[in-house]
């Protein structure tokens, strides 16, 4: 059972910083691996908005599969309809934490707090649904700022002249040993507390979300992905494979193929975006010479 | 996990954890704990786990086994005990092990192990306070605020000093960098340092920087002190609290 979604052409940004017209071209597969008998990932691309989203659930059953298409709709829907924002959302919306933040950052966040509560209310109502919750990784781009909202241990990674960074934090208990010095990152993967999380949509009726912006350039690489990919394949191998391959959904492909070889333990999701070179300078038809070529 | 530390003259002499097996103590040295002490029965005292719950059984020992002041045949442990074997102390810490949930009792009820589970905000508060309890050791623990900076050495910067304050740092030309370089033959990225769970890791740009005067093969952490040099910048890593 596959499910693959992808967007090829480029689309030209509004503006950027430099006045270079920037394209981004992207695509997403996720998989229900090798072990699992249903893919409890869901993921979206949003193309006229440049929004990814990303979400890994859990809950026994199919719940796992409901919650994370939730999260999924609810950040989708709630960051597209500006309009629909204040209505039937019984969540108070937060004021940002950072006034410098860009309007669709703020927007962002509010979509994760309206997704957790939609989520939470719905496992309070539905008995057979308690339990269930998600991870949610979404990123906004617009212009050269891309809008990063982040709960659980998903993650959202940068390749830039060839390092890979991860641009959020895991919200599991070995990730914030780690940060308290109690464990090294080394444990913290032998750990078998890996799966424990301490934060993530649906488990409370307020959710803190990690919020972050950050600039994108040209021939950035951005991944999304669920920890099926980050606990079967290690960080150089993701950047290597990112290197090596243009396409972004074969690229994506690539790499779930790869968490698959290696056991394919958890469902795999991968969403990469690619940042392109279109800047004016002299040799810009040269540049875009070869990118049709490719 | 929970474990045992022998002291001797309030010095750790050893530390021994607690796991499925029990632990044996006694002056044969193929006891877990041994203790070569002529008070100390050939096989003394074992410690073991019952139910979920910490015990230690004294082995008909001739000197006998107390804890805390008080001598046992067999009696529960809690966090904090200390066995007394002659002169000899065992501390006993089981701090961490009601923070694994499924360790307690509720066997039926856990998880499995590789299934995502959320701990409810309680349960999230417990097992915090337990893990800050037992990373007192780590130079992280509350109350320090750790302001890692960069001090420019040498090299055309715009300023002398830059705290990191963002998960990503760009040392380059480009606009969007925090470090910014100036000169005609600089690169847009020649470096880059990324905050991370553990601490702070310098990449490569455009540029392979230098630390310590070793040039980087990866990612590499920083250290409080490291002299970076990428670029024709000369820069000092330095923790401020």
């Amino acid at each position: 059972m596959v499910s693959v979604s992808t967007r090829k052409e480029a689309r030209v940004l509004t503006k950027s910083l430099e006045g270079d017209v920037v394209q981004i071209v992207s695509g997403g597969v996720s998989d229900v691996g090798r072990v699992r008998t249903n893919n409890e990932d869901s993921f979206r691309i949003s193309e006229p908005m440049n929004l990814f989203i990303l979400s890994d659930g859990m809950g026994g059953e199919a719940h796992g599969e409901v919650a994370s298409a939730m999260a999924v709709e609810t950040v989708e829907k709630f960051c597209s309809n500006p309009e629909e924002r204040k209505e039937d959302s019984g969540v108070t919306l937060h004021g940002a934490a950072s006034d410098t933040w860009l309007p669709q950052t703020k927007t962002l966040q509010n979509a994760v707090f309206q997704a957790n509560y939609l989520i939470y209310q719905s496992a309070q109502k539905n008995k057979e649904q308690r339990g269930m919750g998600a991870t949610l990784t979404a990123g906004w781009l617009s212009g050269t700022k891309l809008s990063l909202a982040h709960v659980g241990d998903s993650r959202a990674y940068l390749l830039r002249t060839g390092s890979l960074q991860q641009l959020t934090n895991d919200h599991s208990l070995v990730a914030e040993q780690v940060r308290r010095g109690i464990l090294t990152p080394q444990q913290a993967e032998e750990s078998e507390m890996q799966s424990v999380l301490l934060r993530a949509l649906g488990a409370n009726a307020d959710v803190e979300v990690e919020v972050d912006e950050v600039d994108v350039m040209p021939r950035d690489v951005l991944l999304f992905c669920s920890d099926g990919l980050t606990r079967m394949v290690t960080e150089p191998e993701i950047a290597g494979k990112l290197q090596a391959e243009m396409d972004p959904k074969e690229a994506a492909k690539k790499l779930v193929d790869l968490a698959n070889e290696r056991g394919g333990l958890d469902n795999v999701t991968v969403i990469v975006v690619r940042i392109q070179d279109e800047s004016k300078g002299w040799f810009s038809w040269l540049r875009r010479d070869s990118g049709k070529r490719e | 996990m929970a474990k045992l530390s022998l002291t001797f003259e309030s010095k750790v002499v050893k530390e021994v954890p607690i796991g499925s097996r029990p632990v044996s103590i006694g002056r044969s040295p193929d006891n877990d704990l041994p203790i070569d002490n002529l008070a100390v029965s050939t096989y003394h005292a074992r410690v073991y786990y019952e139910g979920g719950k910490l015990v230690v059984e004294d082995l008909d020992s001739l000197n006998g086994t107390f804890v805390n002041d008080l001598r046992v045949e067999r009696a529960m442990l809690h966090d904090g005990d200390t066995i007394w074997i002659g002169k000899h102390g065992i501390k006993v810490d089981a701090t961490a092990d009601t923070a694994i949930p499924w360790d307690t009792g509720r066997k039926a009820a856990a998880p499995k192990i590789n299934e995502t589970m959320v701990l409810d905000t309680k349960a999230r508060r417990d097992m915090l306070q337990q893990a800050a309890a037992m990373g007192e050791r780590s130079q992280l623990t509350a109350g320090r605020v750790r302001m890692p900076t960069l001090v420019v050495l040498n090299g055309k910067t715009e300023q002398k000093e830059y705290v990191l304050t963002n998960k990503l740092t760009v040392i380059g030309k480009s606009p969007m960098a925090t470090i910014r370089l100036r000169g005609w033959f600089k690169p847009q990225v020649a470096a880059q340092i990324n905050q991370r769970d553990d601490g702070y890791y310098l990449g490569t740009g455009a540029k392979i920087p230098s630390v310590n005067g070793a040039l980087i093969q990866g990612p590499v952490r920083l250290n409080d002190g490291d002299l970076i040099e990428v670029s024709g910048i000369r820069m000092n890593f330095i923790v401020r609290e």
